[in-house]
């Protein structure tokens, strides 16, 4: 068969035959055009075999012509855009287009793994669980990789996903899910009405099954009249038409999320397109017209190419103009499998049978198709042929006989599209008469419609559309005109449901490879409850997440079990219910703007000045200035150090949290909030604080300006910054609302930095504008100031120490941040100034025992880090009570001490537990842990701060620091956690 | 000594001009606003009847209780949740705006200065609600959001505070400032399908 030659391709179809396209599957040449999707050019083209099946990987064809697809399943597209398991049956054909089978090795043609087939009862349900049990010793080292070999449908892309998604909300007074007959009729009454109306359909033309049926609306084919509708939507501006949309699941309070393949029928995005758009719509009221899904036999070999949904066949003869075979028979328990014989006959595709299993069919439907022969009361019990369908063997009331085909249409009634209404937890409803679930109570604002309601027949579709349409209208409040619907042509649907025809190797469920045997096997085993069979077997447990499956296997349970199908009972339906890229969830937040960064007033001057930044929260820091030629990070942050204890540094502290604090009642406050006493702060002055949480135990510490009498100005740690916010929120307005205090974060509005070293004030006296006196007189140590700096512009003066040094903090408003780095530099220059990091900062912190996030990890008290003395006992303050538990003030709690090796050549591990010197290296041993430690350049050794029981007593004491990950022990003499400048003296210089 | 030299937390983010889709007019316009002064104003407590007799009194301005922002020649004052209003003053050197607000309403209200705590950005232009659609989680239709209305909320996982100033339609978005280059890189890239220019404000506005 030629590919270039479309020898299946038939007259007429929706098709724009104006627009030639040319693709390649597995490397062949495949033409077809444009409106035509990957499924429908295969078969123009001749190709019938499309993949292998997950477990037994059995040449598998083309099933259905939407969605719902469980077989043709491809890779898209290569290199970077390779995406696996797209149905062919929705991907749009367009120029360029390459798709490759999956899961075959080494060719689609002769696949080795379907050996898998010849042991099949091996492989069973269960095969998983029974398998791969014992010895446990194999479960990581020989059977997951077994498993992961052989399981699995395509692979993903290796690289990084080269187009970008976005996220968009969308609003209206009613949303129209589903673009056929009935969302159409519903969408055509509330446009006319004047409410804002989204309408969404996931195909990429409007009309659902009126593109593929032959049928007659008004007098005219039906896809006239959906061409006059959308006509008629499209001039409304406030209707908005949403096509390769697919609505995927129903949310709380009217939010559907829904999304769109903005530019999947392309080679790639168009510049600054997005690839696909996930939207939330939010709508008042919705009309779900979502449709049906037709529903397979269940026999042998009924997953053999060639073997087709009915309606499948009538898509691709009415929508695409192409022949899925040229000798065909159909097996059907409904009318609606006639629908196919009448338009084939139309057609001139030969039918070689019409087998019905019901005992007597109408003789409208026998006059649909008067040529062919038809077998009432049959059943195909088999099919044969390799590798694709050769001939079917049926079951007639007088025996059996083989009938020459190459393409068998199923049909074996029609499931309505009940997912989205079971999206709140809703289960359906069956219908003995239409032998399917039909919706029951749907989410509020959810109003179904149509096929997906049940409604078997295009005139009642209609009529519940236009219905559906109105009452949405009427329900947003406004009065919706009556549209009478249009005169359609005759049809019928009567069903007597037939679940499985007990023969060989029969598939309920194609994409998984789920048997008829696999359920009687679960139910012999136990698992009848529909949750267990779907686990067991996997049943329904595919990307198609059932939808052709699922009732035929409950079916087929029930009767196993003598239950009734409602009694047997539904899996609960949950969102999404098609599948959905993850790069569409996250839209714009990927690689670095997974969550959005925060930068310093003096980012770009830092990295103007070659910064290193490192991520601290969501803030972007500046972790060290690297000198040119400077490779080794230490050496910069030894350097930098040096500078601030030898000189003077500046280091951007804006990240700390900041929030002021307003009226009468905000000293009160603060000495609920605080262990310490904030009332009797002077104002111009500035102390330490700590905060607990409820239940004793440290939260944060930071400091505390008084500013006036009634304002105060209080810092956070970064990290800790919303969550103090947080906490002052909640017990101000849960705890303590009888005080009148008012506080507001101005975090941004402070660029802050801290100048440090014994020149600090030198060059601070070079900026900030007289009269204000910067000397140690009139501006001592904790002392805090408005004052000007630089000609006159606003700023506050803290004198503050982290580093230990003599040191100042100086907030500008964040406007001046980068042009005050710039004037440090230029002002500190004949001292030698320079910028320090973070890392710097982490260093002289540590060098000094001051406390951060390795200590105040939650589980330490104010005790254990060395504030025993700043709690009063003259105050009520949040968490004194429970600071108060005995186990939390027992003696040998552990508690801060500093650490330095013995011999200072030896390395210190942050982590490592601390055992006593000479013990056996157990669990019974350990008596602490070493929390910080840094490569001290003041000292010129190793130090560190841990936590270790009664520490502050056992000063002078030899432990050994145990650290097996690293294989590192190392013995420590416990020490003071101050090794710089243990008096103190330098800050008050 | 020369004056330190003032920046907006997207200098040099931003670079001015035209971005994304060629020839047309550019669907949005963003431009970072300069020249304001901004405080946040709360309420003491049991004195938001007070504040607010105070407000008409001192400022001839009514504090709105609804999502709204009210505005009397430069002076603005925007809703920003119960008992908090976001004052806004447009004028090219607004020291003192604090202490002014602060002395207006002694008693009555505490003030914080957040001039520098926020950027303001600003989104003109005809696709500017498509564009907006792509984070704003609020419905945008003048329908249901009009001149005058604003709201708090998350856009891009950030925090704002935005109003709606006229029909063109043209939106003012205050966000903190230190992730103004993070809004901005999001805004840029959802308007960029319909081209874009951004410059200052005053760059902007000439060019309309």
């Amino acid at each position: 068969m030629s590919g270039a030659a479309q020898s299946n391709r038939l007259a007429g179809g929706l098709i724009d035959r104006s627009s030639p396209v040319c693709g390649r599957f597995d490397g062949r040449e495949i033409r077809g055009f444009a409106g035509d999707t990957l499924a429908s050019t295969l078969l123009a083209n001749g190709i019938r075999l499309v993949g292998r099946s997950f477990k037994y990987h059995r040449p598998r064809g083309i099933l259905t012509a939407g969605p719902e697809e469980p077989n043709a399943l491809v890779e898209l597209r290569s290199g970077a855009r390779r995406e696996p398991n797209t149905r062919a049956t929705t991907i749009e054909m367009y120029d360029g287009l390459e798709a490759a089978s999956q899961n075959r090795w080494p060719s689609l043609r002769f696949d080795l793994l379907s050996v898998n087939a010849l042991v099949a009862s091996a492989l069973g349900a269960g095969f998983y669980y029974k398998t791969f049990m014992w010895p446990a010793a194999f479960w990581e080292r020989v059977y997951e990789p077994l498993i992961r070999r052989a399981a699995g449908l395509g692979r993903v892309a290796e690289m990084a996903d080269p187009d970008d998604y976005e996220q968009a909300f969308a609003f209206c007074d009613v949303l129209i899910i589903g673009g056929g007959p009935t969302g159409l009729a519903a969408a055509q009454a509330a446009g006319r009405a004047g409410v804002r109306v989204i309408l969404c359909d996931q195909d990429f033309a409007f009309g659902g099954r009126l593109l593929s049926d032959a049928r007659e609306i008004a007098g005219a084919p039906g896809e006239v009249w959906v061409q006059s509708i959308v006509d008629e939507l499209r001039e409304n501006p406030d209707v908005h038409l949403m096509r390769r949309t697919c609505v995927f699941g129903v949310y709380d309070g009217g939010t559907y999320g829904a999304v769109e393949r903005v530019a999947d029928h392309l080679t790639e995005p168009p510049p600054h397109q997005p690839r696909q758009r996930l939207w939330r719509i939010v709508a008042k009221r919705a009309v779900v017209a979502a449709g049906a899904i037709e529903r397979p036999l269940v026999f042998s070999g009924n997953d053999r190419p060639g073997v087709m949904m009915a309606s499948a066949i009538r898509s691709y003869v009415n929508r695409f103009a192409v022949r899925p075979g040229t000798r065909v028979a159909l097996f059907t328990n409904n009318d609606g499998g006639w629908q196919t014989a009448s338009l084939l006959n139309a057609r001139g595709i030969e039918i070689a049978a019409v087998i019905d299993s019901r005992a007597e069919v109408s003789a409208t439907l026998r006059s649909s198709c008067p040529a062919a022969h038809i077998v009432t009361g049959g059943q195909v019990i088999s099919t044969s042929g390799s590798p694709q369908l050769r001939a079917i063997n049926v079951r007639t009331r007088d025996g059996t006989e083989t009938i020459e085909v190459d393409t068998l249409g199923i049909s074996g009634g029609w499931n309505p599209d009940v997912s989205l209404t079971c999206h709140h937890n809703g289960r359906p409803r069956w219908s003995d008469q239409i032998a399917a679930f039909v919706p029951d109570a749907s989410p509020p604002g959810l109003v179904p419609a149509g096929s997906g309601n049940g409604q078997m027949l295009l005139r009642d579709c209609l009529a519940e559309g236009y219905n559906a349409g109105c009452r949405v209208v009427n329900d947003v409040g406004l009065a919706a005109k009556r549209i009478i619907p249009p005169e359609v042509d005759d049809e019928t649907f009567t069903i007597a449901s037939l679940w499985h025809i007990p023969t060989g190797k029969a598939f309920v469920d194609f994409q998984n490879d789920v048997t008829a045997a696999d359920i009687a096997l679960a139910e012999r085993e136990g698992f009848r409850s529909v949750e267990h069979l779907k686990r067991y077997t996997t049943l329904g447990m595919a990307t198609d997440q059932g939808k052709l499956s699922n009732v035929n296997g409950l079916a087929m349970m029930a009767a196993l079990t003598g239950r009734t199908i409602p009694g047997t009972g539904t899996t609960s339906y949950r969102p999404p219910c098609t599948p959905v890229a993850i790069g569409a969830i996250a839209g714009h937040h990927r690689g670095r703007r997974f969550r959005p960064v925060r930068l310093t007033p003096s980012h770009q001057w830092a990295e103007e000045h070659g910064a290193v930044f490192v991520e601290s929260g969501p803030w972007l820091r500046a972790q060290s200035f690297p000198l040119p030629g400077e490779r080794d990070v230490l050496k910069t942050v030894a350097r930098e150090v040096r500078t601030v204890r030898s000189s003077v540094g500046f280091c951007d502290v804006s990240t700390l949290g900041k929030i002021e604090l307003q009226g009468p009642d905000a000293a009160a406050f603060l000495d609920y909030l605080y262990i310490n006493t904030f009332s009797n702060l002077a104002i111009g002055r500035v102390r330490h604080g700590v905060m607990l949480r409820e239940d004793g135990f440290v939260l944060d510490d930071g400091t505390c300006a008084r500013l006036a009498e009634d304002r105060y100005f209080i810092t956070t740690s970064t990290a800790n910054a919303g969550r103090v916010y947080q906490h002052m929120q909640f017990c101000h307005q849960v705890l303590r609302p009888d005080l009148d205090v008012q506080f507001v974060p101005v975090t941004d509005q402070w660029a802050q930095y801290s100048v440090a070293g014994p020149r600090s004030r030198d060059t601070l006296a070079k900026i900030v504008d007289v009269p204000f006196g910067i000397a140690n007189s009139d501006f001592p140590h904790m002392g805090a100031a408005d004052v000007t700096v630089c000609g006159g512009i606003a700023a506050r003066l803290y004198r503050l120490s982290y580093s230990g040094e003599l040191a100042y903090e100086i907030g500008v408003p964040a406007r001046f941040g980068h042009a005050l780095a710039s004037r440090l530099i230029e002002v500190g220059a004949s001292y030698g100034i320079a910028p320090y990091g973070t890392e710097a900062l982490g260093v002289m912190r540590i060098e000094k025992g001051h406390v951060a996030g390795p200590e105040i990890d939650g589980r330490t008290t104010a005790a254990d880090l060395g504030f025993a003395k700043m709690m009063s006992t003259k105050k009520d303050f949040i968490g004194k009570i429970m600071a108060g538990r005995p186990a939390l003030t027992a003696p040998d709690r552990p508690k801060l001490t500093g650490l330095r090796p013995c011999d200072t050549r030896d390395r210190l591990y942050a982590g490592a537990p601390l055992l006593p010197k000479g013990a056996p290296h157990a669990v019974e041993n350990d008596q602490g842990v070493v929390t910080s430690v840094t490569f001290s350049p003041s000292l010129n050794h190793w130090v560190g701060i841990g936590l270790l029981n009664n520490g502050p007593q056992r000063i002078g004491e030899t432990m050994q620091m145990v650290d097996l990950l690293r294989d590192a022990v190392v013995d420590v003499e416990v020490c003071s956690p101050v090794f710089v400048d243990q008096k103190g003296e330098r800050p008050l210089a | 000594m020369l004056e330190l030299l003032p920046r907006t937390g997207l200098e040099g983010v931003a670079r001015p001009g035209h971005h994304g889709r060629i020839g047309g007019v550019p669907g949005v316009a963003i431009s970072s606003r300069r020249n304001f002064e901004l405080a946040i104003v709360m309420v003491r407590a049991g004195k938001q009847a007070d504040l607010l007799v105070r407000s008409l009194e001192r400022f001839g301005l009514s504090l709105p209780t609804i999502p709204r922002r009210e505005f009397r020649g430069p002076l603005s004052f925007a809703w920003a949740g119960p008992g908090k209003w976001l004052a806004m003053l447009e004028s090219a050197c607004g020291t003192g705006f604090e202490s002014g607000l602060r002395e207006g309403f002694a008693g009555f209200a505490s003030v914080t200065n957040q001039s520098d705590g926020r950027n303001i950005i600003r989104v003109r232009g005809a696709k500017a609600r498509d564009a907006l659609a792509k984070g704003v989680p609020l419905d945008l239709d003048p329908r249901s959001f009009r001149v005058g209305d604003t709201a708090l909320t998350v856009v891009a996982n950030i925090n704002v505070h935005f109003w709606q100033i006229d029909e063109s339609p043209t939106y003012e978005f205050a966000v903190f400032r230190s992730f103004a280059a993070a809004f901005h890189e999001w805004l840029l890239e959802a308007s960029i399908e319909f081209g874009v220019m951004t410059g200052t404000d005053q760059a902007i506005t000439h060019s309309n």
